[in-house]
């Protein structure tokens, strides 16, 4: 890679001191938490494309550690060591370099080491307005950097949710699709796996197992279970637990005996998922198969039709702008809104993008969900977009 | 005469003695240079070659490099290693030995799970009760993050482990493991099952080229001669 040049360095430091500047005037505070980061947390919390992708390494006395491959965390971080008990309001921002490998060779678009100028929006109780707080401060700021012409991108997770909860679902099927909402192609291989009656383990000594299983009566059924290992000479070992793996051959059992789910509601999912749309459109769009589906989801969609509303009365040209249900599914912190801004028509290369992630505070240590929300700017994507740096 | 192909073969190990006998068998006997400690030799049935005798795991790097021609080594190794293995090095000729599966295994306790689809739905489960995801214990990260992510698996995360990998969930540091088995034997004594559809790689030593080296046509002919040494000596 070649390096940068004195004059590209000297527009990367103007261009960060504009955006702290919006994000400061903002009400947000500056902050530089440590490039450093211990490996763990990251490697729990993030998705498998980005840990992946994340440098790490082992210091002299042992330590696994890591070099931040983005700001949301280590902000998070930050905000827990400041106030323990994540009970206050914190509105912070900062500018700094995270890390990627690049398994193609870093390039100019993407490179292994990049500046993000972001913003995170802590402890604010009334959601809504935080989201366009956020969102707005985000424009506003790449705005002021000099990009004329950009593009949203929005999403919601919160909505696909509020649809497993309104359709009628056995609960452990659900669960299974709320986790594998964040890995597409097992998604649907689940979803016709389910809509077919298809049992994967349908042979074999476990089924005949979970066949004979009191379904009932959990503690009944793990004594069988219990019975059956030490019958097969089979030792209880490592963490899972009798009862853990009880359950996956009780949820097991009553797939068995369960009718497969109707064809109508895979095609719910299926349509559901394809909506990608200008967000008027797409709201139309997912209450037309709500109603199909006879099933309500008024109050998510009118939260969601508010938010355009006021996005639009901010200023944002929401006719514009880009509704995907799908949009979002392979960051695994996100919990709500999400969004993100893109320069003409190239939505695979980002300048900036964010959302609400209102878990990953207490996955890193507070007591409970501490509602957050922020966007970072991938500094150098909206230097070439403003300036033609390449 | 300096010397016109570097060979590279492994110097510990259990691919070493295979290798050497191999050698032997076709002709091609290794001998060491100078000092017994010192780690270059010459073959004396074959003019102009060098021997460089290394880890069947640097065998790899210098493949990569092309600061060898060609090197006997493992397959695993070699997938393991190499982002782009078809255009670092070229499969020779497979040797018979060294065979050994890289595998996933879980504890035989887990009853519910047999293939690799119970892995995803099993991660879920572990994160709901003891939020985090499963640990899955292996030197093969590259082979393994591949593999699970071909079978749709992303609810893990990879603890590095380079001894004694099988220990590891009855020891508790990790719930499952990718590691390398021949006979099953270990595995089994550590009360641990293969997955039904749990193999990775089906591996045995190879002698690779490195398509990097300088290919001179004294190295080409002399390749040449080894490989057609090592095919008709496999029947």
């Amino acid at each position: 890679m070649a390096a940068e040049s004195a004059r590209k360095f000297e527009a990367l430091e103007a261009q960060a001191a504009t955006l702290l500047d919006v994000f400061k005037r903002g009400g947000y505070e500056q902050v530089a938490p440590s490039i450093i980061q211990p490996a763990d947390i990251f490697l729990d919390q993030i998705g498998e494309a980005i840990r992946g992708r994340t440098y790490v390494f082992t210091d002299l006395s042992g330590e696994e550690l890591c070099l931040r491959p983005d700001l949301t965390v280590p902000v998070s971080r930050l905000y827990l060591e400041r106030h323990p008990r994540a009970d206050v309001e914190a509105r912070y921002c900062y500018n700094g370099p995270a890390f990627r490998f690049q398994r193609k060779g870093a390039s100019q678009t993407h490179p292994r080491e990049f500046r993000q100028a972001g913003i995170e929006c802590f402890g604010v109780a009334d959601r809504d307005s935080a989201d366009i707080e956020v969102v707005l401060l985000a424009a506003d700021a790449v705005r002021a950097a000099g990009l004329g012409e950009f593009r949203f991108r929005f999403g919601d997770i919160e909505l696909f949710f509020a649809l497993l909860d309104a359709l009628s679902l056995p609960e452990r099927w659900r669960l299974k699709l709320r986790h594998y909402f964040w890995r597409p192609p097992a998604f649907h291989a689940l979803l016709s796996r389910l809509a077919k009656g298809e049992s994967v383990e349908s042979d074999g000594p476990a089924a005949e197992l979970a066949a004979t299983l009191p379904v009932q009566d959990r503690a009944l059924a793990a004594e069988a279970v219990a019975t059956y290992l030490e019958a097969n000479d089979l030792i209880l070992a490592g963490n899972r637990t009798l009862g853990e793996i009880t359950d996956r051959l009780l949820d097991h059992a009553a797939d068995l005996r369960a009718e497969p789910l109707p064809r109508e509601v895979a095609t719910v999912i299926d349509y559901f998922l394809a909506v990608e749309a200008s967000p008027r459109e797409a709201i139309d769009r997912i209450a037309t198969i709500g109603k199909g589906a006879s099933i309500d989801l008024g109050p998510t969609l009118y939260v969601l039709s508010r938010r355009f509303d006021l996005l639009e009365e901010s200023g944002v040209n929401v006719d514009a702008a880009t509704f995907a249900t799908e949009f979002g599914r392979d960051l695994e912190y996100y919990s709500g809104l999400v969004f993100q801004i893109e320069a003409a028509g190239d939505e695979t290369s980002p300048i900036a993008g964010g959302g609400r992630y209102d878990g990953l505070l207490r996955s890193v240590g507070a007591r409970a969900e501490v509602p957050a929300v922020g966007s970072a700017i991938h500094t150098e994507r909206l230097l070439a977009s403003v300036k033609g740096f390449a | 005469m300096a010397a016109k192909l570097v060979i590279a073969v492994p110097s510990k190990g259990r691919l070493k003695e295979a290798s050497n006998a191999l050698f032997e068998r076709i002709g091609l006997a290794l001998r060491k240079t100078g000092h017994e400690r010192r780690y270059s030799g010459m073959m004396p049935g074959l003019d102009g070659v060098e021997v460089a005798f290394l880890s069947a795991a640097e065998i790899v790097h210098q493949l990569k490099g092309g600061r060898v021609h060609i090197g006997l080594t493992g397959e695993d190794l070699v997938r393991e290693t190499l982002p782009d293995v078809d255009g670092t090095v070229e499969f020779l000729a497979p040797l018979g030995f060294g065979r050994a599966d890289v595998v996933v295994a879980v504890p035989d306790c887990w009853i519910d799970v047999s293939r690799m689809v119970d892995l995803e739905d099993v991660a879920a489960q572990f994160a709901r009760v003891h939020g985090r995801r499963l640990r899955v214990a292996t030197k093969y990260l590259n082979l393994t993050r591949r593999f699970f992510a071909n079978a749709g698996v992303a609810g893990y995360r990879i603890v590095e482990n380079v001894g004694a990998t099988e220990g590891t969930p009855a020891a508790g540091t990790a719930e499952l493991i990718v590691d390398i088995t021949t006979t099953g034997a270990t595995l089994a004594a550590n009360h641990l099952k293969v997955l039904e559809d749990g193999l990775i790689l089906h591996s045995q030593a190879h002698l690779f080229a490195a398509r990097g080296a300088e290919w001179t046509k004294g190295a080409m002919q002399l390749r040449d001669a080894i490989v057609e040494r090592l095919i008709s000596n496999s029947h």
